[in-house]
């Protein structure tokens, strides 16, 4: 998405940032001319090289060998990934519980974000306070946030979750030990932490929308519902598809909540029957506790695939509804 | 992102002013009960996790339990009646969060003070050395600034973790492993900010560079004196986002720090995860220990809220 941007308008004006006339001069003189200019981009792109495109390449030669970090890696082909997509079941799992996952965290969190940024989007002192209300969980990600959630959901009836569910006339639920329960809790924690950050860049958008098509929409007796379809939704899809790669992106690399909140011990990863058992937390276990780091270094790969083919079909699909 | 979205980012951030007087839409209201009713939701795991800091052992396992400590008590964090590893097993007194890791000298200070140090050292490093490279790609002619900027923003589709492995076996073959270096240098490229920076940086006239050019300034200091002062806002977004993804990082440190002296927050609190897994008890201290861990991040927010939101608005409106 960005790399086509790039190459819109600003490209064309770049050729007046030159700092000297564009003249071809010999090695030596262009060398002499930005040297200091190569030199400001050195940090970063030795930085980068080293522990970002090394390594990339690095990975891609691990995941075609079978290699314990002892021994010297042993080149067996596409191995790994025949077992990881034919053979591997805990690997397909891993997919359906990843997938379920985004899913409902993506869709979730966009709509409640959207209905908040609508509901609460100006600068009254109710809105401003509601929105700092929120964004909170936004800012308090983290490790600590997930053991709140794993102190929530205790399986003794002291509880809050248990207390919730019985004042509602439910009985106690063994939440983290209960397969059908996982993933719903994951998504959960999503929601709780992600809708208050789409609804800030829902705010923005919505109120980067002129006021007077609003105007026109009402005199021209448009109501409410259709002045949304019609107008907020469309104008917000440029909001609208950041968000939603964003957030996809981020969901498919899950990590923390899986790993911390199902360890019975340091060693287990993907809680009850794996039904929380998400990918990054299967590489990992693959990687750091099983040492078979070609095998991981395939499932990374399988990742950025996933990734990448999710992006382009999103941005295809969102292109599609532009056309209409 | 164009200089006009940029000037129109600080009205669409605070919101739109109403023009229309105010019309009381009772349908509308109603359908916003829901949403209050979120906003309680969204707030319940704060309160629970502050109360629960401050509830004694005993309070911790009633049935049902109190949504006000009845007794409100500092043990999770310093218990004067825990009797040490060494004495009476009492279940109502657990070792408090300042009283565990006594091998590490300061304890959970120590691990505060590694999350701050490293954050403010990865944020300063990383932002320095992007807005170095930001500036070489927009403002210089160096032939090849195109190819890299676009090497560099491509880079951003990949996720980390596929560069997760090498990485640890490089920073074991450079000997860095369990060491603050190799905690941060591998994290300090960060072609997000780049990409940001720059293209806040096209959206700033380049008369202003070539001015100084003419006048005979160096590259650097014009970097130094007229494009960091200029990148002001950009800058403290960015910080704002790289310090809290730092503060909270724990997937790295996990798999590179070894020994306790070295952890960081997030780690340490995993630490005393895995230690508490089989007695309930000991949630109070948990808490107490999450509750330290995040209520820095929370003042920050409180602290620069206008800065995260504007930040936050830019990266969307410039998608």
């Amino acid at each position: 998405m960005t790399v086509k941007e790039t190459a819109g308008p600003e490209r064309a004006e770049a050729p007046d940032t030159g700092a000297a006339p564009r003249r071809k001069g010999r090695p030596s003189h262009r060398l002499q001319r930005y040297g200091p200019a190569y030199v400001m981009l050195l940090p970063f792109a030795v930085l980068f090289l080293v522990f970002l495109i090394y390594p990339l390449g690095r990975s891609f030669y691990y995941s075609l060998t079978d290699f314990n970090g002892i021994k010297a890696p042993e080149l067996v082909g596409l191995e790994n990934f025949t077992e990881l997509l034919v053979n591997d079941e805990r690997f397909h799992k891993a997919i359906w519980n990843t997938v379920k996952y985004v899913l409902g965290s993506v869709v979730l969190t966009i709509a409640l974000g959207l209905t908040l940024a609508i509901a609460f989007k100006t600068t009254s002192l109710r809105d401003r306070v509601l929105r700092t209300v929120f964004f909170l969980p936004s800012v308090s990600a983290g490790v600590g946030v997930v053991l709140v959630w794993k102190w929530i959901f205790m399986v003794d009836s002291w509880g809050l979750g248990n207390t919730v569910v019985r004042f509602f006339g439910g009985s106690n639920k063994a939440w983290l030990a209960e397969p059908s329960l996982s993933i719903p809790i994951l998504v959960t924690m999503a929601v709780w932490g992600g809708a208050g950050y789409a609804m800030v860049l829902f705010v923005a958008g919505i109120n980067a929308i002129p006021e007077e098509l609003y105007e026109q929409a009402s005199i021209d007796g448009a109501s409410k519902a259709r002045q949304f379809w019609h107008i907020t939704l469309p104008l917000l899809r440029p909001v609208m598809v950041f968000v939603v790669i964003t957030s996809t992106i981020g969901a498919f690399q899950i990590f923390e909540p899986v790993y911390l909140l199902w360890n019975r011990s340091a060693s287990i990863v993907g809680g009850p029957l794996d039904s929380a058992l998400t990918i990054v937390p299967y590489l990992y276990d693959m990687g750091f506790n099983r040492f078979q780091l070609g095998y991981a270094s395939a499932i990374a790969w399988v990742l950025f695939l996933i990734i990448f083919l999710v992006t382009l079909v999103q941005l295809r699909v969102t292109k599609t509804f532009k056309e209409f | 992102m164009s200089v006009k979205t940029i000037v129109e980012a600080d009205q669409v951030v605070r919101g739109r002013r109403t023009k229309r007087p105010k019309r009381v839409n009772v349908a509308a209201e109603l359908a916003r009960i829901p949403l209050y009713l979120w906003a309680v939701v969204v707030l319940i795991p704060f309160w629970w996790m502050i109360i629960a800091a401050f509830k004694t052992v005993p309070e911790l396992m009633k049935n049902p339990p109190t949504f006000f400590p009845e007794n409100p008590s500092a043990d999770s964090f310093y218990d004067p009646e825990y009797q040490g590893p060494g004495g009476d097993p009492d279940p109502d007194h657990v070792a408090g969060v300042f009283q565990r890791w006594e091998d590490v000298a300061g304890g959970f200070f120590r691990f505060a003070l590694n999350s701050f140090g490293i954050t403010v050292v990865v944020t300063v490093l990383s932002l320095l050395i992007a807005s170095l490279a930001a500036y070489m790609l927009t403002k210089t002619a160096a032939p090849g600034r195109r190819t890299a900027f676009v090497v560099i923003i491509s880079s951003m589709m990949i996720p980390w973790q596929v560069s997760l492995i090498p990485n640890y076996l490089l920073t074991s073959d450079l000997g860095m492993t369990d060491s603050y270096l190799g905690y941060i240098i591998p994290g300090l490229a960060k072609a997000f900010v780049v990409f940001f920076l720059v293209q806040y940086l096209r959206s700033i006239p380049d008369d202003l560079v070539h001015a100084a050019r003419v006048d005979g300034a160096s590259e650097w200091r014009i970097w130094w004196q007229i494009i960091l002062p200029l990148l002001r806002p950009a800058l403290a977004a960015m910080a704002i986002f790289v310090a809290l993804g730092e503060w909270n990082n724990f997937l790295w440190p996990l798999i590179i720090i070894r020994s306790d002296e070295l952890m960081n927050l997030p780690v340490a609190l995993s630490n005393l995860n895995n230690a508490i897994v089989s007695s309930p008890g000991q949630m109070g201290v948990a808490m107490a220990a999450s509750l330290l861990a995040t209520l820095p991040t929370v003042v920050f927010f409180f602290l620069f809220q206008k800065h995260f939101i504007k930040g936050i608005a830019l990266s969307g409106i410039k998608a």
